[in-house]
């Protein structure tokens, strides 16, 4: 990876854009920002621009002198109460407090994941991993004459048809909207459109000959299973999307988790219940 | 003061920078599979159109907090944990999606909940902030609040910051878009990009749901439309032609639940009042293709006060006809026809007589509208409307709103439905082409699946051979035009199959609208095919004998041993008058299974009041086919 690239990257973290803004607010003002725990209260520059900006957002013009006289009493009064509201511990035991700043801690957590991209050596690993979720369904290509119903009269019908088809004679079923014949199904396919139990059936059918009845959700079917392809190795060309899906939903609950175990680390639990 | 103005421009630069991060992230829907369409369609393909996440405003205020990314976990197949905690997963795939979140302060509900407290200093804002963070079902009881005062017609003025809304509108779809593409897998599942134009006249439902046959690449030229102060879908198709014009891409629109517009969704005449006109009819037809018939909120297929002959008509009408969307005006009889679909396909036959073009000559679909961000029709694997009615021994007796008396009862919510799409492929482009052409049907549910053809020639002796090769070669299918011209009446061919997994048949019907030697519109139910017809179900008096019925209600099951797993016939119309415009669709009956209150009451061992229906017949109902003489 060269300079270039590593920079490019680099300009898409959320993060550092971030750092960039501050940065360059900080470079250019002079003054230092307001600090929370002191009984200073700074209005500055840096504020002013800052309570400007949201005005802009909002209204899509700058504020007018008047305007701007006022968003800062305001601030200076939302400053005051803040900062004495936390001095006497009026967070302490707020749940609405509590909960607002582990949603802000899990959402610091979670904003690089969103944004990164996985290597193709981290996308194979997971394959590799779990090949079974990314592997193919078997592929069927079969013909099949649909009897109708399950009755013993369709059973009788169906070994009669049966002897003709193998005697190479062409036979006719019910009419329904089904194919006659299913290039490559796949099983999830095939169970959709005739169930679980005739997918179950034609994976032990063997290849190039009538077989049946065998029994669906619709009623009973002669088949002929022309191919059976083995499932295929996965390859990152062909799921890279639901890799990288799923590499990113992990990603997050990783990171979140990792995040939580990290900061926990700093704290004894203690718990000190009664048996 | 000049100082600030100037850190103020190197402010909006650093912004700028910041914003621009979601446009430097690669086109992650490249390098998609090429899928090659086929000739006609041979599979039938299963969908949901109409679905909300945790971006919906009344989705977060009911609960919800499952987005984007989880719907579409759901709908291809995966398990997700609902918002409620238990596990999710549907029995089998669906083919496609479409999230619909209602563009009218998308992500705003779930801003309030994040904004920092101290910022809210409006009191309404913060009672609802509170009421959303101490518990769900505070939480159904402020959603229900802000509906309340959005009926009233005036909405609070700190909730519509405009600007903030424009903001957040940006952001939110960009990421939307994004984790659309990724989930959008051609040939194995297709997420479509759009959303929900939630249209209201004081109350009165005029949704639409839109969807863009195009990627990201199009789609993120726009922005999701709120109505705002529109009070007719103009506003809508003019957005919708800007897009096409601009883009080169293509977009639809379905509206949804007529049943709930007290009268608006169809009527006779213009927005401004007068005869509607060919112009204005054109303009509807063509941006409005498809109309969603059945979904959780009930059934907009046909109302026994218009069609009284007709014995299935009552199918999850209860509880919607009294009232419009929000609960706010009653429905006065007069409002119906204007909003039930069969009536409105007549009633595009009178103005196409009149004017020359049909604007209500519209396919149908059903969907879900769920509001918690899984798309469920299974009666015994249902999660309701939105997570206040997740499953729960509550919830069959609960109000449709908990906690908010809207005069609706949950249990008159219907598990209902899904689109089936003939499609040449499982695409956007396929799929969405289909929908145009209307080659689509309704189900409450149920995968049955329905082939129609209409044509001049069709005999009994076509089902013996490939009769959907026939159907195609010398016919059209369901949502085409019958050409004028051919002998005799038109025949069809008509033929359903069961879904695998659930209920056998009892009937196929016909159910044919044209328009008298009077000019006035008429219709007719003929039963084409039905189970054992020629057994035990002969004609009585000219009258198909109920099915019957094996449910068992101690153990919410039913037995196969009743109606048949597939009817097929080629019925010609014995009524056919080729001077008169007319138009053909078929509705399926299954044998009466368990509703989802019946699963409930033995899941849960609840003792349910008589009122509340344990049986039903789902069913289907086809996109017509139209005849117009020469």
């Amino acid at each position: 990876m060269t300079f270039k690239d590593n920079a490019r990257r680099l300009l898409k973290e959320p993060l550092v854009h971030f750092l960039i803004a501050g940065a360059m607010v900080f470079l250019v003002l002079s003054g230092r920002p307001p600090d929370l725990g002191e009984r200073r209260i700074v209005v500055n520059e840096a504020v002013a621009g800052a309570l400007a900006q949201r005005f802009y957002d909002s209204f899509r013009r700058l504020p007018s002198q008047d305007e701007l006289d006022g968003l800062i009493r305001d601030y200076v009064t939302d400053q005051v109460y803040y900062r004495e509201a936390l001095r006497l511990g009026l967070d302490q035991g707020d749940e609405v407090v509590v909960r607002r700043m582990r949603r802000k801690m899990e959402s610091l957590a979670v904003a690089g994941a969103e944004a990164a991209e996985p290597d193709d050596s981290v996308l194979q690993a997971i394959i590799d991993k779990d090949p079974a979720r990314y592997t193919e369904d078997p592929r069927t290509t079969f013909d099949q004459i649909y009897l109708g119903g399950d009755s013993p009269q369709t059973r009788a019908e169906a070994d009669a048809k049966l002897k003709q088809l193998r005697g190479g004679k062409a036979v006719g079923g019910v009419p329904a909207p089904l194919p006659a014949r299913l290039e490559g199904a796949s099983a999830s396919e095939m169970s959709g459109t005739f169930g679980d139990e005739f997918t179950l059936a034609l994976r032990n059918l063997p290849v190039g000959q009538w077989h049946g009845p065998v029994a669906s959700g619709l009623g009973l079917h002669l088949v002929k299973v022309d191919a059976r392809a083995a499932p295929s190795k996965p390859s990152l060309a062909n799921v890279r999307q639901r890799v990288e899906n799923d590499w990113r939903a992990a990603a997050i609950a990783k990171s979140q988790a990792e995040n939580y175990a990290r900061i926990l680390k700093g704290y004894d639990v203690v718990i000190e219940l009664n048996k | 003061m000049k100082k600030a103005l100037g850190t103020l421009a190197l402010l909006l630069a650093a912004t700028a920078l910041v914003s621009g991060c979601d446009k430097v992230k690669q086109n992650v829907g490249s390098g998609k599979a090429e899928i090659k369409d086929t000739a006609y369609p041979e599979k039938v393909l299963w969908g949901d159109t109409h679905l909300h996440t945790s971006n919906s405003v009344d989705a977060f205020g009911f609960g919800t907090r499952l987005g984007p990314e989880e719907a579409l976990r759901f709908a291809r197949g995966e398990e997700v944990t609902a918002t409620t905690g238990s596990k999710a997963k549907l029995a089998r795939p669906l083919d496609f999606l479409v999230i619909s979140d209602h563009a009218e302060g998308i992500g705003s509900t779930k801003a309030l909940y994040d904004a920092p407290r101290m910022m809210i200093t409006d009191p309404q804002l913060l009672r609802w902030y509170d009421m959303m963070h101490a518990s769900p079902e505070e939480s159904v009881k402020a959603m229900g609040e802000m509906l309340a005062v959005r009926a009233s017609g005036k909405p609070n003025p700190a909730m519509s910051d405009k600007e903030a809304a424009a903001k957040r509108t940006t952001k939110l779809w960009n990421e939307h878009l994004n984790t659309v593409e990724r989930y959008d897998e051609p040939g194995k599942f297709t997420a479509f990009m759009g959303f929900e134009y939630t249209l209201m006249q004081t109350g009165n439902n005029l949704h639409r749901n839109v969807i863009f046959r195009d990627g990201k690449d199009k789609v993120a030229k726009v922005e999701p439309l709120d109505p705002a102060d529109a009070k007719w879908p103009e506003h809508l198709w003019d957005y919708m032609d800007a897009y096409e014009k601009n883009t080169g891409g293509k977009v639809l629109a379905i509206p949804h639940n007529g049943n709930v517009s007290n009268g608006l969704m169809w009527m006779m005449t213009e927005p401004g009042g007068g005869p509607m006109s060919a112009e204005y009819a054109r303009r509807r037809a063509a941006r409005e293709p498809i109309v969603e018939v059945t979904q959780i909120k009930g059934d907009s297929e046909a109302h026994p006060f218009m069609s009284p002959n007709d014995e299935f008509a009552g199918y999850g009408t209860s509880g919607w006809d009294q009232a419009n969307l929000l609960g706010n005006i009653k429905t006065k009889p007069e409002d119906l026809p204007g909003s039930y679909a069969r009536e409105a396909l007549k009633r595009g036959l009178l103005i196409e007589q009149r004017t020359g073009v049909n604007p209500y000559a519209f396919g149908m679909i059903g969907s879900t509208d769920s509001h918690t961000s899984l798309s469920t029709t299974e009666e015994n694997n249902f999660f309701g409307k939105h997570t206040g009615v997740e499953p729960s021994a509550k919830r069959a007796t609960a109000g449709f709103v908990p906690g908010v008396n809207s005069g609706r009862m949950n249990w008159q919510s219907l598990a209902s439905g899904y689109a089936a799409v003939w499609a040449t492929s499982n695409t956007r482009h396929a799929i969405f082409d289909a929908m145009m052409r209307k080659e689509v049907y309704a189900t409450t549910g149920s995968r049955m699946t329905v082939r129609v053809f209409g044509g001049w020639d069709f005999k009994t002796e076509d089902l013996k051979a490939d009769w959907v090769k026939a159907g195609y070669a010398r016919g059209v299918p369901m949502g085409g035009n019958m050409k004028a011209g051919g002998k005799g009446p038109p025949s069809f061919i008509v033929s359903a199959l069961k879904d695998p997994l659930d209920g056998n048949l009892d009937r196929v019907q016909v159910i044919k609208g044209w328009v008298d030697k009077n000019g006035v519109a008429q219709e007719k139910v003929f039963d084409v095919v039905w189970s054992d017809m020629d057994g035990k179900r002969k004609l009585v008096g000219g009258k198909v004998p109920a099915v019957g019925d094996t449910i068992d209600l101690a153990t919410a099951s039913y037995q196969n041993t009743i109606g048949a797993p597939e009817l097929s016939t080629v019925w010609s119309d014995p009524e056919f008058d080729p001077g008169q415009r007319a138009f053909y669709y078929v509705r399926v009956l299954m044998i009466p299974t368990p509703t989802w209150m019946a699963y409930d009451m033995v899941k849960y061992k609840l003792a349910l009041p008589p009122e509340v229906p344990l049986r039903q017949q789902e069913r289907a109902y086809t996109s017509a086919i139209w005849y117009t003489p020469a």
